[in-house]
């Protein structure tokens, strides 16, 4: 009886050991981009890819903690111009599809050039700068 | 001999001077370039069931010049001339009474994102019904418009052909199908090649010997469109609009000193909107096309916005501007060169800045914009046949 005792307590610090990682994977979205901060890793690509000027595209999040933080919750993503200081004319929407997945809909770049992804996430913000032709 | 000789090399000087193609950028290039290829290809609207559909595109095109329409003999045609590009050379439209902008050219409205100088139409069928039901252009209603069609046998008989069903009992679905069949028509509104169309395409080709064809003033308005002048930022792709809104400065006080405010209020008539993409006659609702609609946001910037107007055929659609204030393309371009920063919003966008052009490089500019006209008129079009198939089964619809 002890012995299975013991087998389950090494089974669930396992698991418990495991469950981190299992997030850090989520994380690993083929041909995404990955930002990290000290909480907290982001991975996302854009649908389609390539960002095509002037349409409709949609971004795939995974969100994970780093080391021992807890999950984070939903993110939010923006974007902006900032060498024109202007954002996008359209607000895109978050829906969760797995733990640590999202999927936002509603981005549209209007001008060609530099612009910045904005992520907040567990309290950090990340950003990263793409350029649009 | 030698007087010959002169004349003769003096000649071949000239003419390899008329003949030259700027040393453009690798970056001004690839600027240049993405302006075309011209004509886009066809692509339905979906949220049209009736796009691309000749039957509905003859339903359009007579209910388009019908005046039966409006309480007051007004009809599309009386502002969207097809003779003057597909507006009226007004610096501000008149329907039943004067309003306070001028009328856009139709010619390629089919490849817009937003429709109106103030976006509150989100597709070309629902911005074509705006107009009949206004008050001040064509004063009709959906009852005048739907008694016209069910009572008149040829549009009987054309909408049975169009939409495969006679008009519906509902005067409003009757309007969302005369929005329609008024698009269908509108959609064929495309302008032809124009020269800087054959310029980008010899570019593209490394044709120099075609691409020297091109005026060397053109040549170097197009220098400062996509380099110094960056006006390519709002007027991009091959249409020369991103289909955006933007204040560039021109007042939006209107003759009664009262506000226009442009994108702000275009936004807010876009939701009130019972035919905007979320509501019941979109031929997609379940499809992408409504993303636009969905995610909008009204922000306190887009005061004062006003739609980025295409550039091609600019040379044929004067006055310029939501208000037609600027008479010429060297207006248009003075404008921009001294910029009236003061007129900008403080909190909106840096993007703009007085190009301080002289007079030559100003020249260029117009010639440039110029160059984005279609070669010469489109022919007459042939008047519509009468409609007489299906005599005995037209009737209303009364599902």
């Amino acid at each position: 009886m002890e012995e299975r005792r013991g087998a389950l307590r090494r089974g669930l610090a396992a698991l418990a050991l495991a469950a981190p990682l299992a997030s850090a994977c989520a994380c690993d979205l083929a041909g995404a981009r990955r930002l990290d901060g000290s909480a907290v890793s982001l991975a996302y690509r854009t649908i389609p890819a390539p960002i095509p000027l002037g349409e409709h595209f949609a971004l795939e999040i995974a969100v994970c903690p780093r080391g021992a933080a807890a999950a984070p919750a939903a993110p939010r993503a923006d974007a902006w111009m900032p060498e024109h200081r202007h954002g996008m004319n359209y607000r895109p929407d978050m829906r969760e599809l797995d733990r640590g997945r999202y999927r936002s809909d509603g981005w549209l770049f209007h001008m060609p050039g530099r612009w910045e992804f904005v992520f907040e996430a567990a309290g950090e913000r990340l950003t990263d700068r793409v350029d649009v032709e | 001999m030698r007087r010959w000789l002169a004349a003769v090399c003096a000649a071949a000087a000239a003419a390899s001077a008329g003949a030259q193609v700027l040393d453009f950028t690798a970056d001004e290039r690839r600027a240049l370039l993405r302006h075309g290829p011209w004509p886009p290809p066809w692509r339905a609207d979906p949220t049209n069931r009736v796009s691309g559909n000749p039957d509905a595109i003859a339903l359009g095109e007579r209910l388009f010049f019908d005046p039966r329409l409006s309480a007051g003999g007004v009809f599309c045609a009386s502002c969207h001339v097809p003779h003057r590009a597909w507006q009226d050379g007004r610096q501000r439209a008149r329907g039943l009474v004067e309003v306070e902008r001028n009328t856009p050219s139709l010619l390629n409205v089919r490849y817009q994102r937003w429709f109106g100088w103030d976006g509150a139409g989100d597709s070309l069928w629902a911005q074509s019904i705006r107009p009949i039901l206004d008050s001040r252009e064509m004063g009709g209603g959906a009852a005048r418009a739907a008694a016209l069609v069910r009572g008149d046998p040829d549009y009987r008989c054309r909408w049975q052909r169009a939409f495969g069903a006679p008009p519906p009992l509902q005067d409003e679905a009757v309007l969302a199908g005369i929005g329609k069949a008024l698009a269908a028509f509108q959609e064929t509104l495309v302008a032809g090649r124009a020269p800087f169309d054959d310029f980008r395409d010899a570019l593209a080709a490394g044709d120099r010997e075609a691409a020297a064809r091109y005026p060397l003033a053109a040549q170097r308005g197009a220098r400062i469109f996509v380099g110094r002048g960056r006006c390519h930022v709002c007027h991009s792709g091959p249409l020369f609009t991103n289909g955006e809104f933007h204040d560039i400065g021109v007042p939006f006080f209107n003759p009664d000193r009262s506000v226009d405010p442009g994108r702000h209020g275009g936004i807010r008539r876009l939701a009130a909107n019972r035919f905007n993409l979320l509501g019941p006659y979109n031929d997609d609702a379940g499809g992408r096309s409504a993303l636009k609609t969905r995610h909008v946001t009204l922000e306190h910037r887009n005061f004062g916005e006003f739609k980025v107007p295409s550039l091609r055929n600019a040379a044929l659609t004067a006055p310029y501007m939501h208000n037609g204030s600027l008479a010429t393309l060297a207006d248009v371009v003075r404008h921009y060169s001294e910029l009236p920063l003061e007129r900008l919003h403080s909190d909106g966008e840096a993007i703009l800045r007085p190009l301080g052009l002289s007079p030559r490089e100003a020249s260029d500019l117009v010639a440039f914009l110029e160059s984005l006209t279609e070669r010469g008129a489109a022919p007459p079009r042939p008047a519509l046949p009468p409609c007489l198939d299906f005599p005995d089964r037209v009737g209303v619809d009364k599902r």
